[in-house]
């Protein structure tokens, strides 16, 4: 892995690739779950700055606990892909066997916590990981994503209130994509969408104050931005908590399930100025980093090298099913031992 | 030394042990918790190992998940089990499923205190026997002492072990007295105890009724084994069997109600596996099918006549 002490132009470049890489990604994957290849998927178009900004800024002794919607940034971290998309395809290389979803990472080596499906289930284990780092006097602080529907959890509230009460090393970090599936959260803007009811009237970033620590909103579409801002909170950690609301559009649907043309109308169209894919060109070639052929070629490589990988992997074999009663407790129950006989 | 003293021996011991121990909850350090598991830990072991919790269950278990994942000893206490169910989705999502979801990438070394089932008039909410709803989730290791001398050894075990326990303490008995060692010592989890020996009917039981099973089966002179599960799951089928078969009549005495409850394992379990020597259908004594009541709740919990009914038509069934 290469440890980032600072934001290079071979850095940014690389950033970027991934952002195109995730854009192609996503979309075979979503195909590769019309097909039958994967039963369930959660598409990612509109985080791409938010996953790469993210994975740029921590470091490998930071700490990454992870929601569902977090490919990037586990790639831009460092992961091996190969582990990754063994992971969201389910095969027999899986380190965790094909047991969960897709995009569900646990790579413990790498600091990443284990990626829960309940909203904001992994907030209040954020903070007891954080607790041990600073019992520890360990390097490094905590990061942990979540979208804006999990801030209506009482486990994003609680989280928040231990972080501020022991004064944890963590950054508690919104990737806001403005729906909660078709619930809004916020009150719609020039009639946007129609809905009655939102998620929150107060704005995220300020509920930080309420727990006794700073809030910020930043732009998610800007992963520079989101580099900057995640570094300079993952370093300032040590003297506390902070919260981040960064603030992106969910271009897709919430999962393969979702429908979202049945209630909203998408304001932010791929290839639009607001499309993080595009702001992340226009920022790169505004500092002389990319021009239009390398746009061009790099696109050409990643959908070419896309196409391969899910090809690969969705043809990869599943785990033994003899497997599947392996590691529920450390020492076999009997039971377990007796219903191995009911896999055959 | 009372079943209190025992468990706060068990802590210290550890403590002293392993600094990767870490007591936590709601009124466990300058308090001592309220039954005063914890007293003096506090003083001893000092403010980043006895952590005085805000009021919220469902922080105190992911906090204690956290430190488990990332290598401490947590050990959280719930000041009632029936407070605990707003930290319910840590235990059944997170706790329990960790190792097997990562296939072991990430397990939850911790253990979970709680009192629990009656015996201080305390109504709904500070008296129910909870336990099937933590041992019908898979993944997790359901452990209850019945005595002192169980409690210190039981918690060390568990304390050991790398997987979560819900370590459920019978509030009825935490000021009965026994002979405790102070230095450290284990017993197995996967072994019940037998009690008593016996030929006439086996009696299954834990935790809390154990002491009203003893002190019944003793003054009414029934030849009855007696079996202490220790813990419920995973149960110890081998033990459960082989006096089953030796006496042919099982009686279950539990103080959790009735429908759906340990009971209904154990006896499905006995009926799959050893129907063949039973001579009387297995009978049940357990709590009413009610949430306790304030007032009577002597009339709730099993008793000494409800006991010794079951134990006479079993003896008498033809």
């Amino acid at each position: 892995m290469i440890e980032k002490t600072d934001i290079s132009k071979e850095d940014l470049l690389n950033a970027y690739r991934n952002i195109v890489m995730e854009r192609f990604l996503d979309k075979k994957m979503l195909n590769a779950s019309k097909q039958g290849f994967l039963p369930f998927y959660i598409p990612l178009m509109g985080h791409e700055a938010i996953h790469i900004g993210i994975g740029l800024a921590i470091r490998n002794t930071d700490f990454f606990y992870p929601y569902y919607r977090d490919f990037g940034a586990i790639i831009e971290r460092g992961i091996p892909l190969d582990m990754a998309l063994s992971q969201v395809f389910a095969t027999e290389d899986d380190n965790a066997l094909g047991r969960s979803m897709p995009n569900h990472f646990s790579f413990k080596k790498y600091n990443i916590g284990a990626v829960i499906t309940t909203v904001a289930g992994h907030l209040t284990a954020a903070t007891g990981i954080a607790y041990a780092y600073k019992y520890r006097k360990k390097e490094g602080s905590i990061i942990t994503t979540f979208g804006d529907g999990a801030t209506s959890t009482p486990d994003f509230h609680v989280a928040m209130n231990f972080a501020g009460v022991y004064n944890l090393p963590m950054v508690f970090f919104c990737e806001n994509n403005q729906f909660a599936i078709s619930v809004p959260t916020y009150p719609a803007e020039n009639g946007a969408f129609d809905q009655t009811y939102m998620e929150t009237r107060g704005d995220i970033y300020k509920k930080a104050e309420a727990y006794g620590f700073k809030g910020i909103r930043i732009d998610g579409t800007d992963f520079v931005e989101v580099y900057r801002q995640t570094r300079k909170a993952l370093e300032n950690a040590k003297n506390g908590p902070i919260l981040i609301e960064a603030m992106s559009y969910r271009m897709g649907p919430h999962s393969t399930a979702d429908d979202p043309n049945k209630y909203r109308t998408n304001t932010v169209p791929e290839g639009s100025a607001k499309d993080p894919l595009i702001a992340s060109q226009k920022a790169l070639k505004d500092m002389d980093i990319l021009d239009d052929s390398m746009i061009k070629s790099i696109n050409d490589e990643m959908d070419r090298k896309t196409t391969e990988l899910v090809n690969k992997y969705e043809r990869e074999p599943k785990p033994d099913k003899h497997t599947m009663l392996d590691n529920l407790y450390e020492e076999e129950p009997w039971y377990i031992s007796e219903e191995r006989g009911d896999v055959q | 030394m009372t079943m209190v003293k025992a468990l706060n021996s068990a802590l210290d011991n550890a403590m002293e042990r392993d600094d990767s121990v870490i007591l936590l909850g709601e009124d466990v350090g300058t308090d001592g918790g309220v039954f005063r598991v914890t007293d003096g830990l506090l003083n001893k072991y000092g403010k980043e190992r006895v952590i005085d919790t805000p009021l919220a269950e469902l922080g105190i278990m992911g906090f204690g998940i956290g430190m488990a994942m990332e290598g401490l000893k947590a050990i959280p206490e719930i000041q009632f089990q029936d407070f605990l169910y707003t930290g319910m989705d840590q235990i059944i999502n997170q706790m329990a499923k960790l190792r097997y979801r990562t296939n072991g990438d990430y397990t939850v070394p911790m253990v979970l205190r709680t009192p629990y089932a009656g015996g201080v008039h305390g109504g709904p909410y500070h008296s129910q026997s909870g336990e099937v709803y933590f041992t019908h989730t898979q993944g997790l290791t359901v452990v209850t002492p019945s005595t002192p001398y169980d409690a210190k050894g039981l918690l060390l075990s568990s304390i050991e072990l790398n997987d979560p326990v819900i370590f459920l303490e019978p509030k009825r008995s935490y000021f009965i007295k026994g002979e405790v060692p102070e230095d450290y010592y284990k017993i197995d989890l996967r072994k019940a105890n037998v009690l008593k020996e016996g030929d006439d009917l086996t009696v299954i039981t834990y935790g809390p009724s154990v002491p009203l099973v003893q002190n019944t089966v003793k003054k009414n002179n029934v030849n009855a084994e007696i079996i202490d599960l220790r813990t419920l799951n995973p149960f110890d089928i081998n033990t459960i069997l082989t006096s089953v078969k030796k006496t042919g009549r099982v009686l279950i005495v539990h103080e959790a109600p009735k429908m759906f409850g340990v009971g209904a394992e154990l006896a499905a379990t006995i009926a799959e596996k050893a129907i063949d020597y039973l001579s009387a259908p297995i009978l049940r004594v357990t709590g009413l099918d009610i949430p306790v009541p304030f007032a009577l709740e002597d009339y709730y919990v099993p008793n000494e006549r409800r006991i010794m009914e079951a134990v006479n038509k079993l003896l008498n069934y033809q």
